[in-house]
Formats: structure tokens, sequence, C-alpha cells
């Protein structure tokens, strides 16, 4: 790992301390930082962040970068809580989960193990993300290398290699769907429809077939007032009981080499699904025991990877695979029209925030838009990367972290206190 | 009636009793056609022979029920048709007698496939290149001549516009005299860790998938589309890659075979070849060079799995070192020729593909249409694939026995290296038997 410490103004450095100030200061009432990200797609797991407080316009200088790191090939994207931000990454065929200081980018601890890179028909790297709870922090690798870590320290609380351990067959591009942690349990998309192990112990509480599984984070879902867990699965999407581990729906969704990989997007009792490879999407309401209902079905957005964003009705996503150039979609949940359509943004991975578009483009541009059916109108944009970006940014703090491919990674300074 | 008049009419015939609806809209035009290994490239085939709107599909096949699901969904959404699904080709063959295959299975499949569904009567489409060992497409080749129908094999390259056109410059003496050729394929890598060897997908019947060749334990490298790197089933990037632009050379000289080749490369960034009853890794070479003496010419193939960089500005082509310049011609970027004077203009022609995947399949597949109803020899007949897909099958033998081979190109025949020539065969796995010339 190399650290590259961009210079920083007096200024700067000031605006920076005081926030520390602050951040330490709100660190004394609540364990975790209210604004933390401390799992795949954002506190509430919709890709939506409830910072209001973030400078969604700069100077032709384009926004601070606070800090830049380099943490290694891959996809992975990142989790922040207390003062910490944590992300993965390969080198030299070794995976290593990294715990960097979010105001500083100093390591604050890692941990490498042997991990190929997996570099079929793309880079390679790490895929999946970590995901916190409390001062754990849980990581699943693309070939079932688990691990617990105390967040705070990086100590090893238990681990397992959960694919040799169950016979579970690793899907074409490895498991890559974060962890998932609901109350005792530490689900992971691994097996036809998921794995669930005790979060405290690693102690396996159910499992499912050895079928392959999909690419997509294991979703909660609450309706009924039953706790179901949804997964995009080799075959289709998949609803089990979270309790235990009980299939109660499947919607039959076959898509190029099973790779369903965008997570279900949840509207009350009814779910958004998408895949990309010329798929598509549909909009499905799923009921125990039979085939879910089909709302409607188009082509109008096929999401590979990144799963679209629903706001106010509203699903922001992109459209077409990393070989073609993609498209930014808005499209009305309901319905399933287009909005509109925009190929000159590159973006491949978004965030909404306050009503706006949080972008980042394949070749690292950072692009701000109001989240709107009206049309795309772009307000501000920054080159804060190179190479190539497929992974979603995330907003925690005021601060945006932003990596490409090569695993250089960036913190760019939103927050309002550093404007002048 | 010619024979092949007779088929299409009696499949028709079939066809109507089966599908009145279809029939009612288009009177008995279409071709019946069939995919053997639905996977990525046979699914690229199947859309133009669709968009063609001359089509239809009646069947398709993979050993990967997953594969072929896909598959059927892609046709039906395109065109509403709805194939048969099969498993074995022996059985769809038998059973659909289509007027067209299209077969896009790995390497070691071609052969067979390709053999059986002449003998059905089919024209067939088959993927590049011809065959997994030399005898094996030589015994393509016979099957094609004994037939009468036509074999177009896919090497696009050769109806692609910008190499048509870059050739035509070639052609016309613009670069002069060119005594040397450089081929190249360059991507990124390191290297390779093993995986561990699991069970094989669900859907997939791996013995059937190995077929003929040696049966690996399954690993997740191997499929989809990893295979390339795996000598039982591929030839590795010379075979995958090097094959379209070795083709580009004979395209473009009078001579048809090299007198004598040589190769060498390894995997010394990959690292040593692993397989065993837990884990294995690939073993084809990360890297490698083969030198084909023609009687004008020396062309040099040279591929690289590792230190991608911006030092070279084109990672995949042709360099044709003339007199009086060089021309590349290349992939997604089009050709250039860069011309020895300074006071000379340099030209360019951007690539005309189409997306994704960046090829010119509509045109070589309205080519083989072309051929079979106008009786036309096609663009990248079986003959001339033939002999581009023989290079980069020399080039490993050369590899593998790690010395110089001389190629008698009339008899085809390594002179005076038994071992070697042993090479242009393989045995084969029971039950399957090697097909003979
Ligand atoms: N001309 C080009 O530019 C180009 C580009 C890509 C691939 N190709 C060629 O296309 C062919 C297929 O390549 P791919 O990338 O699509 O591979 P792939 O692995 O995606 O697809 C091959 C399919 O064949 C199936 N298969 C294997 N054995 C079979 C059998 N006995 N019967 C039926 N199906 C069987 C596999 O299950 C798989 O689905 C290769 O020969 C390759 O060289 C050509």
């Amino acid at each position: 790992m190399t650290l590259h410490r961009p210079r920083v103004n007096f200024f700067q450095s000031i605006v920076g301390i005081i926030a520390l100030l602050l951040i330490i200061g709100h660190g004394l009432c609540s364990a975790v930082h209210a604004e933390d990200w401390i799992q795949w797609r954002g506190p509430n797991r919709n890709g939506i962040s409830p910072e209001s407080k973030w400078l969604n316009q700069w100077s032709d200088g384009g926004p601070t970068i606070l800090w830049k790191a380099t943490v290694g090939m891959g996809f992975s994207s990142f989790v922040v809580s207390n003062g910490k931000v944590f992300t993965m990454g390969n080198a030299d065929n070794s995976d290593t989960v990294f715990a960097l200081d979010a105001m500083t980018g100093i390591i604050k601890w890692k941990h490498t193990y042997p991990s190929d890179l997996g570099d079929k028909y793309f880079e390679g790297g790490t895929t999946g993300t970590p995901t916190i709870d409390g001062d754990n922090l849980y990581t699943l690798s693309r070939w079932g290398d688990v691990f617990c870590f105390q967040a705070s320290t990086g100590k090893i609380l238990w681990t397992r290699n959960v694919q040799v351990e169950t016979g579970a067959r690793v899907p074409s591009w490895g498991f890559t769907g974060a962890p998932l942690v609901i109350e005792k349990m530490l689900i992971l998309n691994v097996g036809e429809t998921g794995l669930a192990l005790d979060k405290s112990t690693g102690k396996t509480l159910w499992q499912s077939s050895t079928k392959e599984a999909g690419y997509t984070t294991p979703v909660p879902w609450v309706t009924g007032g039953k706790s179901q867990v949804v997964f995009g699965s080799g075959q289709g999407y998949i609803g089990v009981d979270s309790l235990s581990g009980k299939e109660v729906w499947r919607m039959k969704w076959v898509t190029q080499y099973g790779v369903n990989a965008a997570d279900p997007v949840i509207d009350g009792d009814r779910l958004f699904i998408s895949s990309g490879y010329g798929k598509g999407a549909a909009l499905i309401k799923p009921l125990a025991s039979v085939e879910p209902e089909l709302v409607w079905k188009s082509k109008v957005l096929r999401t590979q990877m990144n799963a679209a964003v629903l706001f106010d009705k509203h699903l922001y996503g992109i459209d077409g695979d990393t070989t073609e150039k993609p498209l930014l979609k808005c499209v009305e949940l309901a319905t399933g029209a287009e909005k509109w359509s925009d190929s000159t943004s590159g973006t491949r991975g978004l965030l909404i925030a306050n009503g706006r578009l949080i972008l980042l483009g394949e070749k690292g541009e950072l692009i701000i838009a109001p989240a709107s059916p009206s049309g795309f109108k772009p307000t501000s944009r920054a080159q804060v990367l190179g190479g190539k970006s497929w992974t979603a940014p995330i907003l925690a703090n005021g601060m945006l972290f932003c990596r490409n491919s090569r695993g250089e990674v960036v913190n760019v300074d939103l927050r309002t206190a550093a404007t002048p | 009636m010619n024979r092949r008049s007779f088929i299409h009419t009696a499949a028709s015939v079939s066809l109507l009793a089966q599908a009145p609806y279809i029939l009612a809209q288009k009177p008995g035009r279409k071709w019946r056609i069939a995919l053997i290994g639905s996977g990525w490239w046979g699914k690229n085939i199947l859309k133009q022979a669709l968009a063609s709107g001359q089509c239809e599909v009646v069947a398709l096949c993979d050993a990967d029920s997953m594969a072929l699901e896909v598959a059927v969904e892609q046709v039906n959404e395109l065109s509403g048709d709805k194939p048969k699904r099969y498993k074995d080709y022996r059985e769809l063959l038998e059973k659909e007698k289509p007027d067209i295959v299209i077969i896009a299975t790995p390497d070691h499949w071609h052969a067979l496939q390709t053999i059986a569904a002449l003998k059905y009567g089919s024209h067939v489409f088959v993927e590049k290149p011809t065959g997994h060992t030399v005898n094996e497409s030589r015994a393509m080749l016979k099957a094609a001549q004994d037939s009468g129908r036509v074999v177009q094999v896919g090497l696009h390259r050769r109806v692609g516009p910008h190499h048509v056109n870059a050739m035509k410059f070639l052609k016309s003496g613009a670069v002069g005299e060119v005594g040397m050729v450089r081929i190249f394929a360059h991507g990124g890598g390191g290297r390779e860790q093993p995986q561990r060897n699991s069970e094989p997908p669900e859907s997939l019947d791996w013995d059937l998938w190995c077929g003929p060749a040696p049966k690996r334990p399954f690993n997740g490298k191997l499929h989809p589309g990893g295979w390339r790197n795996f000598l039982d089933y591929a030839n590795g990037t010379l075979g995958d890659w090097g094959v379209h632009w070795l083709d580009q050379v004979l395209m473009w000289t009078d001579e048809k075979y090299p007198k004598r080749v040589y190769s060498t490369g390894g995997r010394h960034i990959a690292g040593a070849a692993v397989l065993n009853d837990r884990e294995q890794t690939s073993d084809a070479p990360d890297h490698q060079v083969a030198v084909y003496d023609f009687e004008k010419f020396t062309c040099v193939w040279e591929h690289r799995r590792f230190a991608e960089n911006s030092a070279e500005k084109h990672k995949i082509g042709a360099y044709f070192y003339g007199t009086k310049g060089t021309l590349h011609i290349g992939w997604q970027d089009g050709w250039t020729f860069h011309p020895s004077r300074d006071s000379d203009k340099m030209l360019h022609e951007d690539s005309q593909l189409q997306q994704p995947d960046g090829h010119n399949l509509k045109i070589l597949w309205d080519d083989f249409i072309t051929a079979i109803t106008d009786k036309k020899y096609p663009a990248a007949g079986i003959e001339l694939a033939h002999r581009s897909s023989v290079l980069p099958l020399l080039g490993m033998i050369s590899y593998k026995v790690g010395r110089s081979i001389n190629w008698d190109g009339t008899k085809e025949q390594i002179i005076g290296d038994p071992s070697a020539n042993a090479l242009l065969s393989r045995p084969y796995r029971d039950p399957y038997t090697y097909p003979t010339v």
C-alpha cells in the first residue's frame, strides 16, 4: 500500500482540525457516528444517504481531495464506522482488508490472506464489500473465506471458509454479495438460497442447496409481519424465511452466466429486479408459495451490477453492460416508463443524497445532478480518479469515498464546513 | 431438383405440420437453423442469423441447460421462434435435420460436430479455429468437400470493412515491398493462483462437455469461456487470437503455407501449471513467440498476458513492414499507415464493427447465406480457414516439442520429425473416435 498525501494548505488543515473536533465531539454522545455508512448501499440499504449537508458545488479546481490511498485490485465498495473506512483489494494473489483512518487515509490495521486474483474476463480482485455491526467487521471473499474482525483493532474473532465447508458451488466470478446482519445472524449469498451463520461464533445456523449463488447482497424484507431475506440466485430471485432459511417464493429469472447481481429494490410489497446481458427488468409482487405476480417486465433497465436507486417513485439506474456505453436512466417504478436516458455521463455507480444524484463515471468523473424525472441536468463535475471505476461511491460524514479497479482510493471532501 | 433444395423443401413440409401459424405469416422461405454450443459467441452468431430475416431457429443445443435456457429466451424475444432444446447434438441432428447448423462449442468439439452435421446434409457455420489438432481440421475439410455443403468459418476479419480496405491498400503496393509481418495480442495479467476444483454446476453435463478430450476435474476457471487457456480443449492465445491475424497474413500473401515454424514461450509470470485433485490453474503459455518462415517474408507472432503498458501503442493486430512504410491493422482502432518518409501522409481508417464485442458477423452471415443460395464460395470457407487454422496449431506443436518444425504444406506433414508429426493428431477419450481424412 502506498499512501499519497496531497499538499494541504493551512486553511484546509485548520478546517480539517475543526471538523475532526466536531466529529470527536459527536462521537462522545454515541458509539456510532450519526452519518456513518455501515453497510452496502448505506444505512437503509437503498443507495440513499441520509446526509443533507454536503457540498454539491465547488470552484473550478474541484472539491478538495483529502487524501489518496491504494488498496489493490478490485471493485469492493466502502463502509465507514467510528472514524475508520474499510475496504478490500487484491495484490500478488492475496486479498487485504484495510481499515484506514477516514480523515487521513493512514492505515489503522490490515489483514492479508491468500486469494486468487480471479481475473476471468476482467481485471479481477475483490468484488464484495465489508459489513459493520457494532464493533464487528464482516467480510466474505470471492472464494468463500469469511472473517469476523474486531473493527477497532483488526483482531480476528473468527474465520472459516464456507465454500470448502459447505461444498457450495462457486459461481463463475466467485461470491460477491456483502454479508447481511439480522439480529444474531450473519447471512451470506452462498449456496442457492443463502447461508446463515451465528454472527458471534461463525457456527452454521441454516444452509441451502449447493447450487450456484447469484451476486447480490442478501436483502432483508419484512412483509406480512414476517422477516424474509431475498437473494439474487443463479437462476432467479428467491425469498426465504430469515429464521429458518426456508424458501417462501421464487421468481425464475435466467440471465447469461447466472449473473443476477443487482440487489432487488424494495417498494412495500413489490420488488424491482433487473439484470444485464440484455435480460431486462421486472416489477414483481411475491406471494407465498406461488409464482410472484408480474406487474410489468421490460428491457428498459438492464442493470448488470450496481442496483438502481429508488427515489420519489422513480428508479435511477444504469442500463447496459460494461462492454457497452452505459446509459443512465430514470424510470417510473409503477409503470416501467422511461423518463429520460443519458449517454454522456458514463455512470457506473451512483447514490442519492438530499435529492441529488452523486454519480461516478467509468473514467473517474464525479457528477452531481438533481434526481428528478424531469431530466438529467448536471450541476457540478470534477475529475476525481483516473483508470476505470465500476464501484458506487459512498458518502459518510460529508466525505465521499471513490475507487477505481486498480484500487486507487480518494476521499473527496464534501463537508460544508470546508466551504470558504 | 438437387439435394439441397430437396432438403429445404422437405424441411418446410415438416415445418408446416408443426408450426402452421408461423408459416402462414412467412410462407416456407426461411432456413431452419440450429445452434450447437449456446454460449457467448454462439448467441452472437444467432442474433445475426435472426437479423437477416431469412432464418428460423428450430433447435438449440448445449451441454449446460442454463446456457440453453438463456439462449432459448433470447431467441424467443428476438423472433418469437420457440426452438427445441437438446443436450445431445446427435439427437438434435437426427430429429431436426436442420438446413444450417451453427457450431460454437469449445474448440475440441468442432471437428466431430461439424462432420456429423455435414453427414446429415446441413450447411455449417463453425467457429474458429477449425480443429483442435491439425488432422481434425483436415478431416473437417474432407467431410465438407465430400458433402457438397457450404462450410463457413467464423473468421469475420476476412470481411470486416476496415480489414478489407487495409488489404486493398496493402495489395496496391502503397506499403512497398513487405519483408516482415508482426502479429500480436497483448493483455494484462500476472501470477495465476490455483483455484479449487469443485462440483460442476448442477446444470452442466461435464462428461459431455469434455467429450473426446481428457476429462479434467471440474473447475470454475474452465467454463464458461475459460477453457481457451487449457490446452486439452484449446490452444491458448495463439489459437484464440492468433488465428485471426495469421488469417490476415494468408489473406494478403500469395503463399499458402510457411516452410518452417518455430515457437517458444512459457508461464514465467503465471507460474507452473497446476493440476491435481484439489485445485488447478490453466496451462497455456502466458507469453509466446512464434516465427513463421515463408518464402518471401517472415511472420512473427507475439502474445503477452502481463505487463500491460502505454509504451506500446497498439495491443492487438498486425504490422506489415514495407519499404514504403508500416501498416497497422488493428481491431477497434481500425488501420493506420505510418509512411517511412516524413513527407508522406499518414493514413487512417476507423473500424466499422458491430457492438458490443466488436465484430463483423453480420457481413459474414449474409455472405454465408449468399454462398448457399448462389452456390458461391464463401468468404471464410473451410479451405482457406483450414489453412489459417493449421498455423497456430503448428506453432503449438513447436512450442511443445521445443524445436523448429519443417512443414510440407502440400502433404500436410512435418518433415523428418516423427514425434512432432504425431502431434498432428491426439488420442481421443473413450468412446470417441478420432476423425480420419
Ligand atoms: N470469431 C470470433 O471472433 C470468436 C469470438 C469468441 C469466440 N469464438 C469461438 O466460439 C466458440 C465458443 O466460444 P465461447 O466464448 O462462446 O465459449 P463459451 O464457453 O461461452 O460457450 C461454449 C458453449 O458450448 C457448450 N458445449 C460444450 N460442449 C458441448 C457439447 N458437446 N454440445 C453442446 N454444447 C456444448 C458449453 O456448455 C458452452 O455453453 C469457440 O470456438 C471460440 O473460439 C470466436
